[in-house]
């Protein structure tokens, strides 16, 4: 594991007070450092809506059929198993399991043979899970679930503890615009696919190449670009399908904002 | 309730009694404006959408820009007055001492706001805020489908598409928005550029069609985010259909 980038990941997630946080961005940088440091092949967070569903908001790879297994476990699966019961659900074999007939179908599927759960939980709170998924069958290493699960909490603590300990009302404003802003950047992967010819993944990633080298919030970008004042084209330097796999992005040192 | 027609209205009423809050308002979006009344509940969440338009600020209007809801579960404490210094002792004055307001909203889609209040603090409940949000779900389809959206929408007053929402899909699921399915936002955005209409409208094109030809909302968004399917420009190619 690399442990200057567990350790600036660590700053950056508990590094939640900035004036231009942002639950999006904030939540990608869990799931694509975890994706990495963790040695699994995919990371996903799911958030529960107030609504009595759990959805996703952020992933280590926007791979059409990845989302639609975290979507899936709105249903049924290892998250909302971890999300109802505030534990760790695990399954290191899921071609063997029976749990969850149609998850472990549809995982097989997206080529995944062993998942992990993790709450997102403080105290008796439990906001939504993080979903680890492994290309091969076998346990997860105990040692990468243990600071998978650290990362976890830091992030939660970030969200809750330090955002909305003072009212519960912000950390509610916060979850549902999140939750809105997800449905916003799917809008705008959707316009800019047909725009340029491409899939809705690679869409993703111009999406947040654009972000980055503007230095603007993701969803800040997908809204801009859907109400049509910002036009977006395909960055000279980016190559979509290359990254989409899950690299990890360039990021500042340590003290400083989340984003680049 | 009007023989069985529900209109965005009957929600505003509906939601006041059932999250147990004293009012509610709702207005429908103009453009890029939050600010038509539309219902009312009673006198006090009509003085409550007016100090909005005539002070600038307010819950409603924070929650329709930026997308999410903007709860006050006491207006008498030191963040509700830093965070609207006119509003806060206003509403305060009128009556209303808590205030909820819901963006009636699908991504960047905008409908309009359902405003609540409470004449005494106090925070919503996990349940009544759920509540709450799925009620702004319903009366966010049925603002769409009523059309009373001024969005540069050409094709006005659509009633009978008002029909469409309280039925379930064909599949049994439920129509709203409860269920969130990543390929309906991707279609959106996508028939918005193919058929060169507003996100607002690509929605309601999207829903009319599925709607129509009596077809899963989600199959047909996976179908055209697959590109397997294109919707006709002439949108009276499909609504024609439904007579």
């Amino acid at each position: 594991m690399d442990g200057e980038l567990l350790s600036a990941t660590f700053v950056e997630l508990t590094d939640t007070l900035v004036a231009d946080f942002d639950v999006i961005d904030f939540l990608h940088v869990l799931t694509d450092r975890s994706a990495v440091l963790l040695d699994v092949s995919a990371a996903g967070l799911l958030l529960a809506d107030p609504r009595g569903e759990l959805r996703v908001v952020a992933a280590s790879s926007e791979a059409a059929r990845l989302l639609e297994l975290f979507q899936l476990q709105g249903d049924q699966g290892p998250c909302l198993d971890c999300y109802r019961s505030g534990r760790p659900v695990t399954s290191p074999d899921l071609a063997a399991d029976t749990r969850w007939p149609r998850f472990a179908a549809a995982a097989a599927e997206a080529g995944f043979a062993s998942v992990q759960a993790l709450p997102m939980r403080l105290r008796d709170q439990v906001v939504g899970a993080l979903n680890l998924f492994r290309a091969a069958p076998g346990g997860f290493d105990p040692g990468n679930v243990r600071v998978g699960q650290a990362l976890a909490d830091v992030a939660t603590i970030g969200l809750l503890h330090e955002r909305g300990m003072r009212r519960s009302d912000t950390l509610n404003e916060q979850l549902q615009a999140a939750l809105n802003s997800r449905v916003v950047i799917e809008q705008a992967k959707g316009k800019l696919a047909e725009r340029l010819g491409i899939d809705t993944d690679e869409a993703f990633t111009v999406l947040r190449d654009v972000a980055r080298s503007r230095n603007q919030r993701l969803s800040d970008v997908a809204r801009a670009f859907i109400d049509g004042t910002q036009t977006i084209t395909i960055p000279a330097t980016a190559k979509p399908r290359q990254e989409a796999s899950g690299q990890v992005p360039p990021r500042p040192g340590p003290g400083s904002s989340h984003r680049p | 309730m009007r023989g069985g027609r529900v209109s965005a209205g009957d929600v505003c009423a509906a939601v006041a009694s059932e999250v147990e809050v004293t009012g509610a308002w709702l207005s429908a979006a103009r453009g890029t404006e939050a600010g038509h009344l539309m219902w009312v509940t009673d006198a006090v969440s009509e003085r409550l959408a007016e100090l909005h338009l005539t002070l600038g600020e307010g819950p409603s209007l924070e929650a329709f820009a930026a997308g999410g809801p903007a709860l006050a579960s006491d207006l008498a404490d030191g963040e509700s007055g830093a965070r609207w210094p006119a509003f806060a002792p206003a509403a305060l004055g009128a009556g209303a001492v808590a205030v909820f307001a819901f963006p009636l909203a699908v991504g960047a889609i905008r409908a309009g706001v359902l405003g609540l209040y409470r004449d005494r603090p106090g925070p919503l409940s996990g349940f009544q805020l759920g509540d709450s949000l799925v009620f702004a779900d319903t009366a966010t389809l049925l603002l769409l489908d009523a059309g009373n959206l001024e969005d540069g929408n050409e094709e006005p007053g659509n009633q009978e598409a008002g029909d469409m929402q309280p039925r379930a899909g064909p599949g049994g699921q439920p129509a709203g928005l409860a269920l969130h399915r990543a390929e309906i936002d991707q279609a959106t955005g996508m028939l918005t550029e193919q058929l060169g209409v507003s996100i607002t409208d690509a929605f309601v094109r999207l829903r009319a069609y599925a709607y129509v030809n009596d077809l899963r909302l989600a199959d047909v968004a996976r179908n055209i985010v697959a590109r397997r399917l294109r919707l006709p420009l002439d949108p009276g190619l499909s609504l024609d259909t439904e007579a």
